[in-house]
């Protein structure tokens, strides 16, 4: 399939859902997609989740253990839900970048209602061409983004550039099931609720398909770890969240 | 949006201490006539709209060589 692409770009693709498109186009795609459900992303991933992500959310921020120093890069965070936990859990400074200017939109107008405008900034930008200098940041967050990346590698490595040394990497993706009853659940689950769910809540079945076949083409707990150690970020491990669904992936530069 | 709204949206100049050129890495100049943040090694100048910004190269205007 989609040979078409392949041909133009010298054997080069990159998955958009299942589909292959060429690399170029990914970008705006995703872009599309998120400027779609920005407006109701946030109560599409209470939907979707049964409210779980909530759970996994304050397990990142858990394992982040923010400080007063601390300078968060949180990546892919438009609407600002990693950023507003971290502050309340005691950080002291967040940088939100993210590729959809709708996405951003929303969190900084949430940030004002917060009243806590001064301690984030919000930017619009790429994963893989980070608009921040090199060892600036003391931990990078990504939570639910890093599948919708064209080269993760590229993104992993951007990771490590403007962490400083000592500085924590952290990744909070949708990842393999580990658990055999559960598998088949979750696949009737993602396969034919979501896409109906996304459709009657947000009337956008295709951002949704979307998703979830995104979630079903990002590599599974261990190829993400030694990507990671690629990357050059040391003691990567993982810990699995509600049976695999998830999971938060950990690193550090050294 | 209302003009008061625009000002309290300035760029943070401590932005500038870590905010970079995505291509060059190299530092930005804040324009805060234009609202823009001017990349004088990629000659690009990147929009901020509404206090956000938008650091893409694609979505990045293009200086006149002078």
């Amino acid at each position: 399939m989609a040979t078409d692409s392949i041909e133009s770009n010298g054997g080069k693709t990159a998955s958009f859902g299942f589909q292959d498109v060429a690399p170029e186009e990914k970008p705006s795609l995703v872009q599309g997609v998120f400027e779609s459900v920005a407006g109701r992303y946030d109560l599409m991933n209470d939907l979707m989740s049964g409210g779980v992500h909530r759970l996994w959310k304050s397990a990142l921020i858990d394992r982040l253990k923010p400080r007063p120093s601390m300078h968060l890069l949180d990546v892919a965070g438009g609407t600002g839900d990693i950023a507003f936990r971290f502050m309340e859990a005691g950080g002291g400074k967040v940088s939100v970048c993210d590729l959809t200017e709708g996405m951003v939109r929303v969190g900084r107008d949430r940030a004002i209602d917060h009243g806590i405008l001064s301690k984030v900034d919000w930017l619009v930008g790429d994963a893989q061409g980070l608009p921040l200098a090199d060892r600036s940041v003391d931990a990078y967050t990504i939570a639910f983004g890093l599948r919708n990346v064209t080269d993760i590698d590229a993104a992993l490595a951007e990771a490590r550039r403007v962490l400083k040394p000592g500085g924590h990497f952290l990744c909070l993706e949708f990842s393999h099931v580990v658990l055999p009853v559960l598998d088949d659940i979750y696949d009737t689950y993602s396969f034919r609720v979501l896409p109906a769910l996304g459709q009657a809540v947000a009337n956008d079945r295709e951002s949704y398909q979307y998703l979830v076949e995104s979630i079903r083409m990002f590599p599974d707990q261990k190829t993400l770890a030694a990507k990671m150690a690629d990357a050059g970020l040391a003691r990567a491990d993982w810990q699995n969240l509600s049976g695999g669904i998830a999971a938060i992936h950990s690193g550090w530069r050294v | 949006m209302s003009e008061n709204k625009d000002q309290s949206r300035q760029v943070d100049p401590k932005l500038l201490e870590f905010l970079v050129c995505p291509l060059t890495h190299g530092t930005l100049r804040y324009d805060r006539e234009a609202q823009e943040l001017i990349s004088d090694q990629a000659k690009l100048a990147y929009p901020i709209r509404d206090g956000i910004p938008i650091m893409l190269p694609y979505e990045a205007r293009q200086l006149d060589d002078d």
